[in-house]
């Protein structure tokens, strides 16, 4: 059957069967984005599961839009019968991240939600799980969000071993001892 | 037997020999390096003809193996199993995630240097070592007890307010059960 | 006098043992790393790891049955070497039979078992807990055949003492190898249970169970048991070699016979993967326990 086709069809019944006045409908080759809000994604994600046979949750990803000062959650939707993907994006305020929590949908959820909860502080209202799950002993902010600088925070809790006086760039010193010239694409990571 | 110091001494010589030919690891394996260590013990390298054998437990181990990056996590386990297990005792870092963090220099979560949380005998430099290089780092074990200063338990002994300033600094919920009853 | 000959051969036959069963431990590793295309540790191994684990501190405290428990299994294989005749002639080894040995040695071979699984228990480790329930499993598997084939000798030869079993090999001539070839068979299908290598090791299964009874066990302790171990190999096979090989007349000999009882479980463990404890349980009530039954039948039509 063609992609094509079964792509139009599904766009209309989503179209008909929920008010996408503000939302975006989007579709590709492979895959179908539909952009909805934050109230309406349960929804949409138990009418793709019970009425339109995505029935498999690949995947949620998660996208930090500093920017705009938003997350963006994808649910990545899979029909194992007619080999097609749905995409369904929701974006949440940065400040202020709530949720509903949807794991009643696919328990595969729970999983989810608790590594967003401790990554990037999103809060799932309702959601039933422990303290802890990845991150043990951590007191300081979300680490995986976009404004939290690692690197410095790397630097003030752990001991750095001081490097060598006399550290060589590996690639200087293969260049300087076959007397060669350093190509223009690499010269941005020279050290000199 | 204790008082005469010429008996003790062939005792010594005896024990640093068995010492040093009979290392059994317990290989904490949580980093990639842990696939360097089924080919040093296979046919090709065979660590066993040193006397390195595999050891299931703490308890019977002699060298503790840390292949690859700790985590905040993960150093938490390996402390713990450190002070189970009996001295003499003792820590090979391999790999240079345990040597300064590697790849991970700037990660969160992943400590830098071992040496400041528990006393490290050897490190083998190598991303990831090879074989060669990981026998290469027992023979330095083997060399350093027989020259007596493998001395990792009475360096954490003495040092040991520092050792636990140092890990106290980082696991902040410090609930270690009781390890004998 | 007759006392401290007793005591002196006793301490004689225990390092004999001693050294016999380390040794033949050491060739056995070097066996499997020969088999397994390696070089191999030498064979005085064992003697190092013995020595080294001897000389580490054993700061583990886990309450008085722990510290009994490897206690037990050595005073298990000592008693056990006291009762089995090491030469046809006794000499300097002290042999402390009587009538019905047979028996006592029964039950004394699975005391140090018990009183393992007792130590084990009380270190509160769910991988001893875990190994000590597979080993008694193992244990009611292999005991039945090994049981039968004891009984078909008893019943054959009308004697429950392990003396009278080699004084009626010596007088007929020939082993009991020939004289009742199927109980030889089903002991030493039970033997392959008894020693727990491969493909019965999963009492101690290092990549499953951590070691199993052994886990909390490190520094003395784990010396004790493995000596005992040695020791109880030695036990086994000196055992084995005067029910069915007729003894022995002199150290070469008794060598000989028990290093080629040895290589039988040690080369069909090299070859075979692990069984899980019920594949265990069922192999040995399968063809074992059938050469048992042949042989009790063989003995009563033979009488």
């Amino acid at each position: 059957m063609d992609k094509g086709k079964r792509f139009d069809t599904i766009r209309a019944r989503i179209k008909e069967n929920f008010v996408l006045s503000q939302d975006k409908i989007y579709a590709d080759k492979n895959r179908l984005d539909i952009s909805v809000s934050k109230q309406r994604t349960p929804a949409i994600l138990f009418f793709c599961k019970e009425q339109l046979g995505f029935i498999h949750l690949m995947h949620v990803g998660i996208v930090d839009w500093i920017e705009d000062g938003t997350l963006e959650l994808v649910f990545m939707l899979w029909s194992p019968t007619e080999k097609l993907r749905v995409y369904i994006r929701t974006r949440l305020n940065r400040e202020n991240p709530v949720m509903e929590n949807m794991d009643m949908i696919w328990p595969q959820l729970n999983t989810y939600e608790r590594e967003f909860k401790e990554m990037y502080g999103i809060d799932f209202k309702g959601l039933i799980a422990a303290e802890e799950f990845l991150l043990e002993d951590w007191d300081g902010p979300p680490p995986m969000l976009r404004d939290f600088d690692t690197e410095a925070y790397a630097q003030e809790v752990f001991h750095t071993r001081p490097g060598r006086e006399d550290a060589q760039d590996v690639r200087e010193a293969i260049i300087k001892r076959s007397q060669e010239e350093i190509p223009d694409f690499a010269k941005k990571y020279s050290r000199q | 037997m204790q008082n005469d110091s010429r008996s003790q001494k062939i005792v010594d010589i005896i024990q640093a020999y068995a010492r040093r030919h009979s290392l059994w690891i317990l290989a904490y394996g949580t980093g990639c390096g842990a696939i360097e260590i089924p080919s040093t013990m296979t046919s090709r390298y065979d660590a066993e003809r040193l006397g390195v054998r595999g050891a299931a437990t703490p308890r019977q181990a002699d060298v503790l193996l840390i292949t690859g990056y700790l985590t905040v996590k993960t150093l938490k386990r390996v402390i713990r199993v450190y002070e189970q297990m009996q001295s003499p005792k003792y820590v090979i870092g391999f790999g240079s995630c345990a040597i300064n963090g590697g790849m991970y220099w700037d990660s969160y979560n992943t400590i830098k240097m071992l040496d400041q949380y528990i006393p490290v005998d050897v490190y083998i430099s190598g991303c990831m070592p090879r074989p060669e290089a990981v026998l290469s780092g027992f023979g330095k074990l083997q060399d350093l007890i027989k020259a007596g200063v493998a001395d990792g338990p009475k360096r954490y002994e003495e040092n040991f307010d520092w050792y636990r300033a140092n890990q106290k600094k980082i696991i902040k919920n410090w609930n270690f059960a009781d390890y004998n009853w | 006098m007759e006392i401290l000959q007793y005591i002196f051969g006793g301490i004689i036959t225990f390092l004999l043992a001693f050294v016999v069963g380390m040794t033949f431990g050491g060739t056995r590793r070097k066996i499997i790393a020969r088999i397994q295309n390696r070089y191999g540790p030498p064979i005085y191994q064992n003697f190092i790891d013995a020595f080294k684990l001897f000389s580490k501190t054993s700061a583990v405290h886990h309450g008085a049955m722990h510290y009994m428990g490897p206690a037990f299994l050595m005073v298990s294989s000592v008693v056990s070497l006291m009762f089995i005749p090491i030469l046809r002639d006794g000499g300097w080894f002290p042999n402390l039979n009587f009538h019905g040995d047979l028996i006592f040695l029964l039950y004394m071979m699975v005391f140090g078992s018990l009183g393992m699984a007792l130590g084990a228990g009380q270190t509160g480790n769910p991988n001893s807990a875990i190994g000590v329930t597979r080993g008694l499993a193992q244990m009611v598997g292999y005991e039945i055949p090994w049981i039968m084939a004891l009984v078909a000798m008893m019943i054959q030869f009308h004697t429950t003492s392990i003396t009278g079993l080699m004084d009626v090999q010596l007088q007929s001539g020939t082993w009991n190898l020939f004289a009742s070839p199927f109980a030889f068979v089903a002991a030493i299908l039970a033997s392959l249970g008894m020693f727990r290598y491969a493909p019965f090791n999963i009492v101690g299964a290092p990549a499953e169970l951590a070691s199993g009874p052994a886990s909390e066990n490190g520094g003395k302790y784990l010396f004790t048991m493995m000596s005992s171990h040695s020791v109880f190999a030695f036990v086994k096979l000196t055992l084995f070699a005067d029910l069915f090989l007729g003894g022995a007349g002199n150290l070469v000999e008794l060598l000989i016979k028990t290093f080629l009882l040895y290589m039988i479980p040690v080369l069909y463990g090299v070859v075979n993967p692990r069984y899980r404890t019920e594949q265990a349980v069922r192999w040995f009530w399968g063809w074992p326990t059938v050469f048992g039954i042949i042989a009790i039948a063989y003995a009563v039509w033979s009488t």
